[in-house]
């Protein structure tokens, strides 16, 4: 379980905060945060069967976020210094020929500024995907600590 | 009819700047500017803090290089409470020297397979779709693959060191608080988990060789493009070899000529004046005996293989000596020979890894050192991109009154900005058209240097960088640009 982010740019600590929640599952997770994703992730997924990546997003979902299935895809963008997990996934596949089952989980923030603590929005989403991605874990027989 | 071209940004650099070039009504560069633009912040909002939070602060400035800024900052702290290099403990000293050596190995690897290799593999002429690191793990995964594990093992050393491969926490006040313990040197001496440190040492070589043939290949551009007559400055050890950590400041001339006599760090501010310019938040630091004009001084690889008399580990002296008999020149001022030199100081410091992950007094627990407090400190080291100063000021309670930080890429300011120029009279000057590859030609130059904007302006926020020219009127008649991440 990855999350991706930074708890000093308020809304931003939705990654870590999420991770932060799963602490505990020792037997279930792998917990790793990241400010961005870089190149040498691709070399993490390849250690792994499945990989959750949690970020915050600008986007605006209708539930507050979104938990959705990675495709590798190659994506362009000015630095290589910030990945998207469609990307990492990528270069694991190209040049590890690792194709690990990947999941996204993107929760909507709406300040970005610097500063500590979330706004009542991110808070909100912030529980609402909690609380799905625990039913999907039951889903998915994974065994969930109580 | 107006034009406008917007670069979208001058890529693969850290940090946000902008080049204008600026042309006559024929179409001739009459002036270009290298501007940063990025907010300066952290020399003025670190005063106010207790000294012994410097070393934790400042390394927010980068997450490139943060364990140069850390150590830097721990030198000037050291001073603080009483204790000069020289009376650091044996394994303080050591543990610090590998994690700066592992910092420098993982920044050089970066630099080189993610950001320069394209422009190597594919030419400066290649559609924009290729150059980056996608396309090389496309066309040459193993090269691809050698960067990653490469930078793996660099940053590795730095987390067994500091707990995180990136703004971890290892010295502090007099020392360090953290050993090295057999596992630890285990995982990099033996190659059950990683690639182990000889591997990194052979991988370095099959990567000089190959920056070899890309010489022999294109000797004659790479003499030529952006090479222009400059100052050099670096660190030296006592008897006048490569020295990374401590040692004394050492600067030359084009030719050679010694401009900076091997002074010791703490007497920095005698010898150097830093310029403004209105244009630009980046400074530009000179030789204040020789004046603004002429007494400016590149740094980082090129400058360090330059102004020592030899590298003091076998692997990387043969290399050294490679690399002045195939220039044939003393002293040499051509931008692009930066990769071989920073690929040189990588096995260098694959090479003192080695050495020290084979040295038990890493393993100590003397690690910290106390002296009597003192109210001002400074730090200098060579980290990957060049010299690096940090110098604070505090009051009689340890609260931080002043600080200067003159980081490496702004002693890189002068030559890029003459890299640019070096562009603009020789690709883009009077020739009708402006094509993407004249353009890229001016990244090229810039990225040779392996600026990091956001460390010389100590930088917060958004980092594009924006490339404009603008003809006899002041209008902007071609731009890229592109939002920065």
């Amino acid at each position: 379980m990855i999350g991706i982010g930074n708890s000093g740019r308020s809304d931003d600590a939705l990654g870590w905060k999420f991770v932060d929640q799963f602490t505990s599952y020792v037997d279930l997770f792998d917990i790793e945060q990241r400010y961005q994703l870089q190149i040498e992730d691709a070399l993490l997924l390849t250690e792994y069967k499945k990989v959750i990546f949690i970020d915050a997003s600008h986007k605006t979902y209708k539930d507050g976020f979104s938990f959705y299935k990675c495709i590798p895809t190659r994506t362009e963008a000015f630095t290589t210094h910030k990945l998207e997990p469609e990307t990492v996934l990528w270069l694991a596949n190209d040049l590890f020929n690792q194709s690990p089952e990947v999941y996204v989980m993107a929760i909507t923030g709406i300040t970005w500024e610097l500063h500590q603590g979330m706004s009542d929005v991110a808070q909100q989403n912030f529980e609402k995907a909690v609380a799905h991605f625990k039913k999907w874990l039951v889903n998915t027989a994974c065994p969930v600590p109580v | 009819m107006k034009k406008k071209i917007t670069i979208d940004p001058v890529t693969r650099v850290e940090g946000h700047g902008r080049v204008t070039i600026h042309l006559d009504e024929y179409g001739k560069v009459e002036d270009s500017f290298f501007h940063i633009v990025e907010f300066r912040g952290f020399e003025r909002f670190i005063q106010g803090h207790p000294y012994w939070e410097a070393p934790v602060l400042v390394q927010r400035l980068c997450g490139i290089c943060p364990v140069s800024h850390h150590l830097a900052a721990a030198k000037a702290i050291d001073q603080l409470v009483g204790i000069d290099p020289k009376d650091l403990s044996p394994a303080a000293l050591k543990l610090r020297r590998l994690m700066h050596y592992g910092q420098i190995f993982q920044s050089h690897a970066l630099h080189f397979f993610y950001l320069a290799s394209p422009d190597l593999l594919f030419g400066v002429d290649a559609p924009v779709e290729k150059r980056n690191v996608f396309a090389v793990a496309i066309e040459n995964k193993e090269l691809a693959k050698k960067g990653i594990l490469m930078r793996k093992f660099g940053q590795e050393i730095i987390q067994a060191i500091a707990g995180k491969k990136i703004h971890g926490v290892a010295a502090i006040p007099g020392g360090m608080h953290k050993t090295f313990d057999p596992r630890e040197r285990e995982y990099f001496l033996s190659g059950k988990d990683i690639p182990n440190v000889d591997t990194m040492i052979e991988w370095c070589q099959e990567i000089i060789e190959f920056i070899k043939g890309y010489h022999e290949k294109n000797k004659v551009m790479l003499d030529t493009f952006a090479a222009f007559p400059s100052g050099h400055l670096g660190m030296v050890d006592d008897r006048g070899n490569m020295e990374l950590y401590h040692g004394k400041l050492r600067a030359i001339d084009n030719a050679g000529k010694i401009t900076l006599p091997d002074i010791s760090t703490d007497d920095y501010q005698k010898y150097f004046l830093e310029g403004v310019e209105r244009w630009s938040y980046m400074k530009f630091p000179y030789l204040k005996e020789i004046g603004r004009e002429k007494g400016w001084n590149r740094v980082g690889p090129l400058a360090r293989i330059n102004i020592c008399k030899a590298i003091p580990t076998p692997l990387a002296e043969k290399e050294r000596l490679a690399f002045f008999a195939f220039s044939g020149k003393k002293v040499n001022n051509s931008t692009l020979y930066s990769h071989w030199a920073r690929l040189i100081e990588m096995l260098h410091c694959a090479e003192l890894i080695r050495e020290l992950l084979h040295d038990d007094e890493i393993m100590s627990s003397d690690l910290v050192r106390e002296g009597k407090p003192r109210l001002e400190g400074i730090g200098i080291i060579e980290a990957p991109r060049g010299t690096l100063t940090h110098h604070y000021q505090v009051d009689e309670k340890g609260m931080i009154t002043r600080c200067n930080l003159i980081v490496s890429t702004t002693h890189n300011n002068e030559a890029m900005n003459r890299a640019v120029r070096w562009v603009a009279d020789n690709v883009i000057s009077q020739k009708g058209t402006i094509t993407d590859s004249m353009l890229n030609q001016v990244e090229v130059a810039i990225r040779a240097y392996d600026p990091c904007l956001s460390c010389a302006t100590q930088a917060l926020g958004q980092m594009p960088l924006r490339v404009e020219l603008i003809n006899h009127k002041g209008e902007v008649i071609d731009e890229r640009i592109k939002n920065g991440a």
